[in-house]
């Protein structure tokens, strides 16, 4: 399965996210969203309720890197400065001005939006390395944040626990099972946004930026605009990640926004094929798998993951998901030829 | 319509245009031609506005235009089908039309019809990649998707470079429709096609523009013309 462009044939307008409603419905959307709730459900007596929300928090985490890098071709090693403010956000706000969770993840995700928003002006300036450090440097700026320059609200080293949150009607973030299928609900409404965004206009601009971004500005469109916009809502998902994987842990600490976490992320959408939410999916799932289970059988497993990422940036570009897609065409082509050679 | 007065372009220190002036007319078609580095494709960059010229002024209907950047030149109605004729490979030939369509506010069927009736073999080519269209094909998918909105003036950077003879007369049964319908300047080497749709010639030579040729008789002496390249 590879997502494909959709466009509808509308009157004149800019690509705008008014385009996405446009391209709703008629297609498989929701049974893919029942294949995935059914394989996280499968997955819940295998390895547990609170790892698989981890698992799908960091599918969302993956979903969200895949926007930027996957689809517009921007490769960020600062992903993890959005995830991390969603957390702390909401934490400082659980601690310090009211208990109620909803609020503080709105203020969680609000406050990664006008992060992005802000640094989202001076990286989208930039593509390729610049674009790559310049978000590694805000990352580290967060997590100076974090660690020194907000201690007195962050606690620092020490991480900071949101367990003073208060249950909002059937809400109770303290309950495994909430945080399991609020985490799922998240992931699902994520993933169907992020496809109709990618199969919108909107999305097809996107493309064509991560192709040639000269030729789409002797169109007409600006495509700084579009960057930025692009890159604030890839984290803002992320911040969204951020806050329910606070919720998740009821404890949030600088290692959410340790620059190295950029690496997982990474990793995961090569492993899966980006530029593919199937791929971010497969890929958060398989990465998720390969670093909770290979460590007990294999003692130095980051080693066996760099190999897996030398394989993969040889010989499968397009990732799990791109390999098999591929297989089944070639399948299919085979199955149209002609069989036999005989003439008659 | 359009004005480019004394201009000086510069790729870091060197100076690449000198003092290079010309003007297009409404509903002119013009040709820029001369040897390889004379700054041909130099120029079309810096009025479409890639390129912001160190010296003069780029006027198009009144306004000043130079140094303004590309996607607001294009919005002003100013297209640029560049040399390399890279279409948008990931995407199919109607999702290249559909981008042009959108950014110019016209309709997408619009857009397509008026892309397929420029070359009507696309249309049976719109679902597939445009990555695996032939380089005619991408030229002239190119040169429609430029004409997406009714555009004033086209730049087209060296349309037949490349391209077999059969799709070098498609190209230029093209440029003839496109004609009457929208002004032009054309970088081409191909005097065939500059002796029988030119109005006017330029030809460059170093960066500068040493002749301008506006006689019928003159343009049509390919001749003389290949004197300059």
């Amino acid at each position: 399965m590879s997502v494909s462009i959709e466009i509808p044939d509308k009157p004149g307008g800019a690509p705008a996210l008014g385009g996405v409603i446009q391209s709703m419905g008629r297609d498989r959307t929701l049974l893919e969203m029942a294949i995935m709730t059914a394989v996280f459900l499968a997955l819940w007596p295998v390895i547990g309720q609170h790892r698989v929300t981890d698992f799908m928090v960091f599918c969302i985490l993956v979903l969200s890197f895949d926007l930027l890098y996957g689809y517009m071709g921007r490769l960020s090693f600062g992903h993890v400065l959005y995830y991390g403010t969603g957390g702390y956000m909401f934490s400082v706000f659980i601690n310090y001005a009211t208990p109620n969770p909803l609020l503080g993840m709105v203020v969680g995700i609000v406050a990664a939006m006008v992060v992005a928003m802000a640094v989202g002006l001076i990286v989208s300036r930039a593509d390729g390395a610049p674009f790559s450090l310049t978000n590694l440097a805000f990352n580290q700026i967060g997590v100076f944040c974090a660690l020194s320059a907000f201690a007195e609200w962050t606690k620092g080293d020490n991480g900071l626990p949101s367990t003073k949150m208060q249950p909002v009607w059937f809400l109770d973030f303290l309950q495994k099972p909430v945080n399991f299928w609020f985490s799922l609900f998240w992931l699902l409404l994520v993933f169907y946004f992020l496809k109709r965004l990618t199969r919108s206009p909107y999305g097809l601009l996107v493309r064509s930026i991560k192709e040639d971004e000269s030729r789409v500005r002797f169109l007409g469109y600006n495509t700084f605009f579009y960057k930025w916009l692009t890159y604030v809502i890839s984290c803002t998902l992320a911040g969204l990640a951020g806050v329910l994987i606070t919720l998740n842990y009821t404890f949030v600490s600088p290692h959410a926004m340790d620059p190295n976490s950029n690496l997982d992320i990474i990793f995961a959408s090569l492993l899966g094929g980006a530029g593919n939410l199937y791929g971010a999916i497969v890929g958060g799932i398989l990465y998720q798998l390969i670093k909770n289970f290979l460590p007990m059988w294999v003692s130095d497993w980051e080693a066996f993951l760099g190999i897996v990422l030398l394989i993969l940036v040889f010989n499968f570009r397009k990732g799990v998901t791109g390999f098999v897609v591929d297989r089944l065409a070639g399948r299919n082509a085979a199955s149209m030829q002609p069989r036999g050679g005989e003439a008659r | 319509m359009l004005d480019v007065k004394e201009i000086d372009v510069y790729y870091g220190h060197a100076k690449v245009l000198h003092d290079v002036s010309l003007s297009v007319n409404q509903g002119e078609m013009t040709f820029v031609i001369g040897r390889n580095g004379a700054g041909k494709t130099t120029l079309l960059k810096t009025i479409c506005g890639v390129r912001a010229p160190g010296k003069g002024s780029i006027t198009y209907d009144g306004q000043e235009i130079a140094g303004v950047p590309a996607e607001k030149v294009a919005r002003r109605g100013i297209r640029m089908v560049a040399q390399d004729k890279r279409v948008f490979g990931s995407l199919t030939v109607r999702g290249n039309i559909e981008l042009a369509a959108y950014a110019a506010n016209e309709s997408v069927s619009k857009s397509v019809d008026k892309v397929v009736s420029l070359y009507p073999k696309l249309k049976d080519l719109l679902h597939l990649k445009a990555s695996s269209l032939s380089g005619g094909q991408r030229e002239i998918l190119l040169i429609g998707r430029a004409l997406v909105g009714e555009p004033k003036l086209l730049l087209i950077d060296e349309p037949t470079e490349g391209l077999a003879v059969v799709v070098i007369e498609d190209i230029f049964r093209i440029l003839g429709e496109m004609k009457s319908r929208v002004s032009a300047v054309i970088v081409e080497q191909n005097l065939s096609i500059v002796s029988r749709l030119a109005d006017r010639v330029f030809i460059m030579k170093e960066g500068k523009i040493e002749k301008t040729i506006s006689e019928k008789a003159e343009i049509a002496n390919t001749r003389e013309l290949e004197r300059y390249l």
